[in-house]
């Protein structure tokens, strides 16, 4: 699989009037910064109306239009402006939900000149899963919606299916995570399995819950001579178990999880299967890490939102006490701090009650 | 490595908050520098502007209320 990132670059067009921009590819925390940089710079090296086409964009992030935001404040507060052009359908409502649109002007993409949401534009997204150039356009689902636990489930269920049908003498593979501060079985290739997980979860003790909790693999060779789990081994025997091979599944270094394979072949997993064990456990752990990325896209996505509301209600703020005490803006929001430290405010608060006091002086009037 | 740290960032690490977290108070607030100068100006290998690293004190003294703390970081001299 492809796992790669698409290259990012930008390019400066002059076309007389207007500094153009072209970005491609991922804009995204690194990307981002980078952007930003070059931006920044034009608009402090004079450059007062920025153009920005986004036509080859394929994703942007939180990170991304932070810097599409304060690249649009400077260039504001310069007497400048920036522009975006070629934004999609989708940038531009996310563009709109987070209110960046009101700080800059938005130009709206034609038809088919873009590639992030360029599934929009026909039913049948199969059809536009290639581009012309080969390249495969970002499902706009990622950068709007986190994927549901269902399709990481099944995910994670063809990890299990997988490494039974792989590896040898394998009778049964499950995955066990921490959902909602509570262990569960996730995936398992049938009820023996789950039967195993669970009297793991109820004696709570057992390689699956020493894997996930010290984040390596734990192997059982043979349960008749097992003397860790005193509880839980007469139980898998029982069950016609003797041979358990536990591999941590984590993301971000912190174990999440555990990927299981029992055996009721005693002495079954050689080298080879652990190997192999610690392959899909990899996989499992990429599975998970990706679907955490995801959830912390949104996040960020809030995030910012909440974020852009205050600077607009700091900036109202300063606004209001250069015009009232005839300060700089600078001096302003020293002003600001100021003022918040005093009545132990945050600066937020203070700001939202000079704006506040503003809207009542003028409804007194 | 510098020889002595930044308040600000000896601030950053005795708080536990990341650069990340820190930027973010940051441009709340209406900072205008990137993740990544932020990260510099922390590590002493970029000169911060006044406002700068006023707002980073305050994003920093907020975070120090939050936790029912004082307002330890002082800001530039007019203030």
């Amino acid at each position: 699989m492809d796992d790669q990132p698409d290259a990012f670059s930008f390019g400066l067009v002059f076309d007389g009037q207007h500094v153009i921009v072209t970005v491609d590819g991922e804009v995204d925390l690194l990307t981002a910064n980078g952007l930003g940089g070059v931006l920044t710079a034009m608009v402090r090296d004079g450059h007062r109306d920025l153009v920005v086409d986004l036509g080859g964009v394929t994703f942007i992030d939180a990170r991304g239009l932070a810097v599409l935001a304060t690249v649009a404040t400077l260039a504001t507060s310069n007497g400048g402006s920036v522009t975006l052009r070629s934004v999609s359908a989708i940038a531009r409502r996310i563009l709109e939900i987070t209110g960046v649109s009101e700080l800059l002007a938005v130009e709206t993409a034609r038809s088919g000149e873009t590639k992030l949401g360029a599934e929009e534009e026909a039913d049948d997204r199969l059809a536009n899963v290639e581009e012309a150039d080969g390249s495969v356009p970002v499902p706009s689902e990622r950068v709007l919606a986190r994927p549901s636990t269902e399709v990481i489930d099944a995910a994670l269920r063809l990890v299990t299916s997988l490494a039974g049908a792989t590896i040898d003498h394998a009778d049964g593979v499950s995955v066990t995570l921490e959902r909602h501060g509570q262990l569960m079985t996730v995936a398992a290739t049938d009820d023996r399995v789950l039967t195993m997980d669970r009297h793991q979860y109820e004696t709570g003790e057992g390689p699956c819950l020493d894997a996930k909790a010290e984040g390596r693999w734990f192997y059982i060779d043979s349960l008749e001579d097992e003397t860790r789990w005193p509880a839980f081994a007469p139980l898998a025997l029982g069950e016609g178990i003797h041979s358990v091979l536990s591999s941590p599944l984590v993301t971000h270094d912190r174990p999440q999880g555990a990927l299981n394979i029992y055996s009721t072949t005693r002495g079954a997993f050689g080298t080879r299967e652990q190997e192999l064990a610690a392959l899909f456990a990899e996989q499992a752990s990429e599975i998970l890490t990706t679907a955490a990325r995801q959830v912390t896209d949104e996040e960020s996505n809030q995030r910012f939102a909440s974020a852009l509301t205050a600077r607009r209600t700091i900036h109202q703020a300063q606004g209001v006490l250069m015009a009232r005490n005839g300060l700089s803006a600078d001096d302003a929001v020293g002003s600001l701090f100021r003022e918040a430290r005093k009545a132990d405010l945050t600066v937020l608060a203070r700001a939202s009650e000079i704006v506040a006091s503003l809207r009542s002086a003028k409804g007194d009037e | 490595m510098p020889a002595i740290v930044d308040p600000l960032e000896k601030a950053r690490r005795g708080l536990g908050l990341s650069v990340e977290d820190l930027w973010w108070r940051y441009f709340a607030i209406g900072g205008m520098s990137t993740e990544l100068e932020i990260e510099a100006i922390l590590y002493q290998a970029l000169v911060p502007t006044e406002s700068d690293r006023d707002m980073l004190a305050v994003a920093l003294n907020e975070r120090f209320s939050e936790l029912g703390g004082d307002h330890p970081l002082p800001y530039s001299e007019d203030i």
